[in-house]
């Protein structure tokens, strides 16, 4: 497998002003400015084979857009080395914009008073694309989007769900080999999200193009990333499968009990915490290890109508992996 | 050739866009005959009291009004709309777009927008010069004709430094209105030709804010008078400020790309 991207201890500071409130402060900052160092990206290390889609998850201000934006190369790094495409993206090199793309969901490219058609007729002009490539590209997208006729109608009257199809479209005519996604499901709708994140699925599979996206919508990460990188404040905290940072953060079972009559509670408090639903109902939080165990006896013990067994959350998952990081 | 096709895929979305709002073309026309009405009218009124404007007569100072009629209409046409274009993209964050493109941003940063029914202020300036000529003293050669487009491109070439110039200050300063603003006060100058203002402001307008050399040196070639050592130096300094503003843009873009997040 060759790595599409590759990050070696990527490293993003840079300067913002800072001004006390009060006029007299704002005074002061005409003529002397005070700056704070922000650590946006404080020496991250990953690598992204091609093909792979992974997510990047982390807060706001974690560095995740950030960092997608070194290395789609509109910022230069303050240290560190990174490589997409065998490129350093900030030489900003034909070859390397050429095969590339980045596709900002709270940012759009489309022009707002015409068609989306106008904007697609520019950029295969800016990337010198010809006819039967254009052609080619624009029925693929075309198709999979079910763009229909939404690329006839000025931007500003679509929903933002339909400008987001079309952003993708535009984004995406030069049939790029390396995707950088930076929420690209933002403010969408559930079924619209669903629709999205099926395409890059799809689009992914009918490319092999190596897709990067950062969301935070655990639902978008859970769908369509077998890999996840999170960070928090600049740091990797986690670099790997979905399924493992689960495993690994968060090391409890959630059985659910649903009681034929009503029980103790006394005699469900020795399998973990436990939770009260309503009068028959209860959730136990128990160790993984003990999950089997805990099952059997409570079945047998006690009158169970129901149960089920879950992982937590990926959103408590997620949450537990930042606790324990500020630990 | 490449770079003339995205241009020209611009352009075709430019026609589009404004047909959309015909109303525009007939204010424009409107307001375009207006100002040169206003401004003709003026300089009919200061003729019937005196012979001569720093002794410049009344067709010379005519072709001069044309001239800076012709370079207003060329930078309304789409240099201040592209790069005005361009500071509301670095200020809201879409600029990104631009420079993640395999083309050179300040190619798409310049050519992204033309509003053309300016294109009027341009066909009357081109009226008033050619008027002009037609009622000057001596013939006007197929030479003068020569240095006076050799002229007109140098000193669009400077306007487009300027221009250029003033809109890489948005990676430093992100509210730019009052330079724009600036900008055209100090180019309201070059309705008349420099010779009329004192030394050291005619130093300023010829150094420092060249309108000598955007307004004054092209009508001197078309009106027949003297060519001066300004026209010759002309093109260098057109060929020096374009690339200064091209070497500026790129530093103000190492700029937007190492202090940004």
């Amino acid at each position: 497998m060759t790595a599409d991207i590759s990050v070696r201890n990527l490293v993003k500071h840079y300067l913002v002003p800072v001004r006390e409130g009060g006029l007299r402060a704002s005074i002061k900052g005409v003529f002397k400015r005070r700056h704070r160092r922000v650590r946006a990206v404080d020496g991250i290390s990953f690598e992204v084979a091609r093909g792979e889609i992974v997510g990047f998850l982390g807060p706001n201000g974690a560095g995740k857009t950030t960092a997608l934006k070194v290395l789609s190369g509109l910022l230069y790094p303050t240290d560190g080395e990174v490589a997409v495409l065998g490129h350093t993206p900030w030489q900003r090199k034909r070859d390397f914009l050429s095969r590339m793309t980045l596709i900002m969901g709270q940012r759009q490219q489309l022009f707002w008073d015409l068609p989306g058609i106008d904007t697609f007729l520019v950029n295969k002009a800016v990337f010198g694309l010809d006819e039967p490539t254009y052609e080619a590209s624009f029925n693929l997208l075309s198709e999979m989007l079910e763009l229909g006729d939404l690329l006839y109608k000025p931007v500003r009257q679509l929903s933002l769900g339909e400008r987001m199809k079309s952003e993708l479209a535009a984004g995406l005519l030069h049939s790029p080999s390396v995707l950088f996604l930076d929420e690209p499901t933002l403010g969408l709708d559930v079924t619209m999200q669903q629709r999205i994140r099926q395409f890059i699925k799809d689009y992914n599979a009918a490319t092999g193009a190596t897709i990067l996206l950062t969301s935070h919508y655990m639902a978008d990460v859970k769908a369509l990333a077998e890999r996840v990188i999170v960070i928090d404040q600049g740091l990797v905290l986690y670099d790997g499968l979905l399924q493992g940072l689960v495993e690994s953060y968060a090391p409890h079972k959630t059985i659910t009990l649903q009681f034929e009559q009503p029980v103790e509670i006394k005699d469900l408090e020795r399998y973990g915490e436990v939770e009260r639903i309503d009068e028959l109902q209860f959730r136990i939080k128990t160790a993984k290890d003990a999950a089997p165990g805990a099952t059997a006896r409570l079945l047998a013990d006690l009158p169970v109508a129901d149960l089920s067994v879950e992982d937590p959350a990926l959103e408590d998952v997620i949450d537990q992996v930042f606790r324990t990081a500020a630990e | 050739m490449r770079l003339a096709r995205i241009a020209w895929a611009f352009l075709r979305s430019a026609v589009q866009h404004e047909l959309a709002y015909r109303a525009d073309f007939f204010g424009n026309v409107v307001r375009s005959l207006l100002g040169t009405g206003t401004a003709f009218g003026g300089l009919m009124v200061v003729f019937s009291h005196t012979e001569s404007l720093g002794d410049w007569n009344f067709p010379q100072m005519l072709g001069l009004l044309g001239v800076f009629y012709v370079v207003q209409g060329v930078m309304a046409v789409f240099m201040s709309p592209s790069l005005n274009k361009t500071v509301e993209e670095v200020r809201e964050g879409t600029f990104d777009y631009i420079l993640v493109k395999p083309v050179p941003s300040q190619f798409i940063a310049s050519t992204r927008r033309f509003v053309l029914w300016h294109v009027t202020d341009v066909a009357l300036g081109v009226a008033i010069i050619v008027i002009a000529a037609g009622r000057l003293e001596d013939k006007v050669t197929l030479m003068d004709v020569l240095v006076f487009l050799a002229m007109i491109f140098t000193a669009l070439s400077i306007v487009y430094a300027m221009w250029l110039s003033l809109t890489t200050l948005v990676f430093w300063w992100v509210r730019m209105e009052n330079v724009t603003m600036i900008f055209n006060v100090f180019y309201e100058t070059g309705r008349y030709p420099v010779e009329i203002f004192p030394f050291w402001l005619r130093q300023a307008l010829t150094f420092i804010f060249p309108v000598a050399f955007i307004t004054t040196v092209p009508a001197r070639a078309i009106t027949g008078r003297e060519a001066s050592w300004l026209t010759w130096i002309a093109p260098i300094v057109a060929i020096v400020v374009v690339l200064a503003a091209s070497k500026f843009w790129r530093i103000g873009l190492s700029r937007y790309s190492s202090a940004s997040s």
